[in-house]
């Protein structure tokens, strides 16, 4: 049941991060969620055996951490979680892709090897760099470029609530876990027997809240639709920092770096 | 079964990501057409998006196995809230998994929609939930129809993670033998999850029959409407498919383009017999033309880490020293 805590403390920490004021901080979000998103198509686009193409594009998420002042630990954490199928994916072509393709030094390099470093290499750096955009970006900020891209209000509403009563509902859980740990000691989780009643009740908790949650929404005028936010334009300084990345993305994705500067060097 | 960014490739990122939004965007419709549909659900439908989110990390213990499991939700929602409503906002949860927590990554976005919301809330859920519980009024029903659309949908889903990593080609499992490491595990947590889902059904009915009783009772999902939805996704997939082998087909040469560039040979790649023999090693012999190169890049990649580490240490001493000064 550590999930529980720990997403709760993860949570505050990703908010207050989000509430830094640096210059990646006061980018525009739309600027940061279309660079986060070009980033991550061309980090994916690399063939699985193209291990050195890729090495260069740490260069992004090292640069934005720094300027964003965001620590490592909160990213390490969750790269935790994004890790392990990743790892299994991986790891068979450790298995199935054994034949050498070159030696450093003595010692043989499979083209499985290469492939399995290129999946890690990928993962790290495509969940580095949505984290840093979420540890940037305020939520309020976020629904806003929702609202700027026409979603409907209804899944805005959702979306935003849903981020609202997360905590309330993880810190129910973890006071009902506390309960149930309490009346059963010795028993490692819930059992299973239990489960229907333990989550049942978690729910219709979570429907009575609702209920209030609505009276109260309807006591502040609420009709059914979002309070609709003034969207703003991304600034002109901001599309020549989006085009000179996305350029430089692409001379790196075409232009082997790595290669160049090993080849310089032998 | 969040994937990761890692393990798709644009095409099929792009590609399921349109097919999960014209789903959403199906589904809003549906759900604004519907005549009781009052503003009411909204609140309900946020508070059991957070419910889900704690409840998937609420990890019981299995009897006999010495193992633990969590829930999904999709049939869950799908019981409790309508299969629309609960697409809607078990597509929100994913979004904020992928967002704050690295649970499943944005590209993969639309992947991880369609194979934890899309198949069980709009095929699992009226194509065998519905046919199987009825009106909800007998528990043993309830149990029964939980447990062949938990496993069912969650091995519509398994199998999607499969077709989607395999078509991606990030990977060197074999189609099959993924297959046989996919669905088999995934049987097992379906029907762990089935029996959970509907022992919190069978517990809501006890406690507040009427909940259940305003889901099961809507007729938006009557035989015509499953029939629609279908055939709507039917041509979805066709469009994307058309779309995604021109994307794909083109591809090709952008990437030979890039392999010229970057190793000044494509010839390689060009000849039959080597790809014969060699079949799936085309590709890595195009980017790999001969082995030095191979071993130099990794040299020369590590060199390009060591150099951004150390022009972040730079940037980040020169901020300081502009802080402190400040």
């Amino acid at each position: 049941m550590q999930g529980l805590t720990k997403a709760t403390y993860g949570f505050h920490r990703l908010d207050s991060l989000a509430r830094g004021n640096t210059t990646i901080h006061k980018m525009d979000p739309m600027t940061k969620t279309i660079t986060t998103l070009i980033y991550v198509v061309i980090v994916v686009s690399f063939d699985r055996y193209d291990l050195s193409g890729l090495m260069p594009f740490v260069f992004y998420p090292v640069i934005l951490m720094v300027l964003s002042e965001t620590p490592l630990k909160p990213l390490l954490t969750r790269m935790a979680i994004a890790l392990p199928f990743c790892i299994f994916a991986g790891a068979a072509n450790l298995i199935f892709d054994k034949e050498t393709a070159f030696f450093i030094g003595s010692t043989s390099v499979s083209f499985g090897m290469i492939s399995f470093f290129s999946i890690i290499l990928k993962t790290i750096l495509t969940v580095t760099a949505v984290l840093i955009l979420a540890a940037t970006t305020p939520m309020a900020q976020i629904s806003k470029q929702f609202v700027r891209l026409k979603v409907p209000s209804l899944i805005v509403l959702l979306f935003s609530m849903i981020y609202r009563y997360i905590n309330t509902a993880l810190e129910e859980t973890i006071g009902m876990y506390t309960a149930y740990r309490l009346r059963a000691p010795g028993e490692k989780a819930v059992k299973m027997k239990d489960m229907g009643a333990f989550t049942g009740q978690l729910f219709l908790r979570s429907a009575d809240r609702s209920e209030r949650i609505y009276a109260a929404m309807k006591c502040r005028g609420f009709s059914g639709d979002y309070d609709h936010i003034r969207s703003g334009i991304v600034p002109a300084g901001e599309w020549l920092y989006i085009f000179i990345l996305t350029a430089s993305l692409l001379v790196l994705r075409f232009f082997n770096v790595s290669i160049f500067i090993g080849g310089a060097l032998s | 079964m969040h994937m990761a960014d890692a393990l798709v490739s644009p095409a099929v990122g792009v590609t399921m990501a349109a097919v999960s939004v014209g789903a959403i965007a199906y589904s809003v419709v549906k759900m604004k057409k519907e005549e009781d549909f009052d503003e009411k659900k909204v609140p309900l439908m946020a508070v059991s998006g957070a419910f889900v989110f704690a409840a998937q990390m609420i990890n019981f213990t299995i009897p006999g196995t010495g193992s633990s499991g969590h829930i999904g939700g999709g049939i869950l929602l799908s019981a409790l809230l309508g299969p629309y409503p609960a697409l809607l906002t078990i597509s929100a949860v994913l979004l904020i998994q992928c967002l704050f927590f690295a649970d499943g990554g944005l590209l993969a976005l639309g992947c991880n929609i369609f194979n934890m919301g899309v198949l069980p809330c709009l095929f699992a859920y009226p194509l065998i939930f519905r046919p199987i519980a009825g009106n909800m009024l007998s528990n043993g029903r309830i149990m029964a129809a939980s447990v062949a659309a938990a496993v069912i949908g969650l091995q519509a889903g398994a199998f999607g993670v499969v077709l989607e990593t395999s078509a991606s080609n990030v990977t060197a499992l074999p189609f099959g033998t993924f297959v046989l490491l996919m669905q088999p595990i995934h049987l097992a947590i379906g029907t762990v999850e089935g029996i959970v889902t509907g022992m919190v059904l069978v517990f809501v009915r006890s406690m507040r029959p009427e909940i259940l009783k305003s889901s099961s009772e809507k007729k938006s999902l009557g035989g015509v409407s499953i029939k629609k939805t279908i055939i709507v996704f039917s041509a979805a997939a066709l469009i994307m498919a058309g779309i995604f082998s021109i994307f794909a087909s083109s591809f090709p040469d952008g990437l030979e383009w890039a392999m010229e560039k970057t190793a000044g040979t494509a010839e390689l790649a060009n000849n039959g017999a080597f790809k014969d023999v060699a079949g799936s090693l085309q590709g890595q012999t195009a980017f790999m033309p001969d082995y030095d190169s191979g071993a130099a890049g990794i040299v020369g990649g590590l060199i390009t880490i060591a150099l951004t580490g150390i022009a972040g240490t730079i940037i980040y001493l020169v901020k300081r020293k502009r802080t402190c000064k400040a």
